[in-house]
């Protein structure tokens, strides 16, 4: 049985989105990407959950500013393992236009370890799926 | 009930309005701006670029052996705001239209644009200056081109040219 549930669970990652202090810039393409009808990514089997403890990959968008950073990190250790991370936006990945802030305190993966990076200022729609898409391949191999 | 009749004909006749993007490739407007492609034939390393970058993703760098200029975009700081293309004087940075940017964490730091600028030796005193193109050339000379050779020189030597020969007086 469990066998068998692993298989099908497979099929249909759950995506959550933590916003570590984005301009929202980011969060409204990755909302696009879900809600729009033309961009669709639960074509892919995935769907937006509302809570850290149903989720399998995750997408962070934003700088991760000083006061957001723990509340991050607390976020992120309820997600339940295996877990793909995904740095949507330059800012998560690097800084972006915030780096050296004193705001700022610092990549994201000097804090979790991230598997898939997707560039842009905001990225486009495709990129997210493309970027999605690929998460869920490591996510496959993680279990 | 009738237009409900109607719109449910309609959006058969239509089609789903999904793209059906990663199957299938998604078409990019022309005017896109994506990942940055450097034309290191035109490029004179005047900085303008690293200067007004609003990412600070642009470096240009002297390479190790002097014979040339790194120039390297890391996309991954990258804003694809466009200020870069707009401020080259010789048109050597365009943003394409390519907005596959997704990749994987092992290839964080290698996810750039680099190319060379190499140095060429002044005709005159050989000392290594970097060519214009062939376009900043027509640009700057007329249709008739650098008659006198002097985009090929360094500085010094231009100015010492043109006291000697002066632009008018031929």
């Amino acid at each position: 049985m469990t066998e068998l549930l692993q298989k099908i669970v497979k099929k249909s990652p759950w995506i959550y989105r933590i916003n570590a202090g984005s301009c929202n810039g980011c969060d409204v393409e990755m909302a696009t990407t879900a809600l729009i009808p033309r961009y669709d990514v639960e074509r892919l089997g995935c769907k937006y959950c509302g809570s850290p403890k149903h989720a399998d990959i995750v997408l962070i968008s934003g700088p991760v500013t000083a006061v957001v950073k723990d509340k991050v990190l607390r976020v992120y250790d309820e997600i339940p393992n295996p877990k793909v991370v995904v740095a949507v936006g330059i800012c998560p990945i690097s800084g972006g236009v915030f780096r050296d802030s004193y705001a700022v305190a610092g990549q994201l993966d000097s804090y979790i370890p991230v598997d898939v990076n997707v560039p842009g200022c905001p990225p486009r729609p495709q990129a997210i799926i493309d970027g999605i898409a690929m998460a869920i391949e490591i996510w496959k191999k993680k279990f | 009930m009738s237009t409900f009749l109607k719109v449910i004909l309609q959006n058969i006749i239509k089609g789903p309005s999904t793209i059906k993007y990663p199957f299938e490739d998604s078409l990019a407007p022309e005017k896109l701006r994506g990942k940055i492609k450097h034309n290191p034939d035109a490029c004179v390393a005047c900085h303008m670029c690293e200067y007004v970058c609003a990412g600070g993703a642009i470096r240009l760098q002297e390479s190790a052996d002097k014979k040339g200029v790194d120039f390297v975009v890391w996309h991954n700081s990258c804003t694809f705001c466009g200020l870069c293309e707009h401020y080259c004087p010789t048109n050597a940075i365009h943003l394409t239209n390519d907005y596959h940017t997704a990749h994987l964490q092992e290839d964080k730091y290698h996810y750039a644009e680099r190319t060379f600028v190499m140095k060429q030796k002044c005709t005159r005193c050989g000392e290594p200056i970097i060519p214009l193109s062939p376009s900043t050339v027509e640009k700057i000379y007329g249709k008739e081109g650098d008659v006198k050779g002097l985009s090929k020189m360094c500085p010094q030597c231009r100015r010492k040219v043109l006291w000697e020969g002066g632009v008018i007086k031929k």
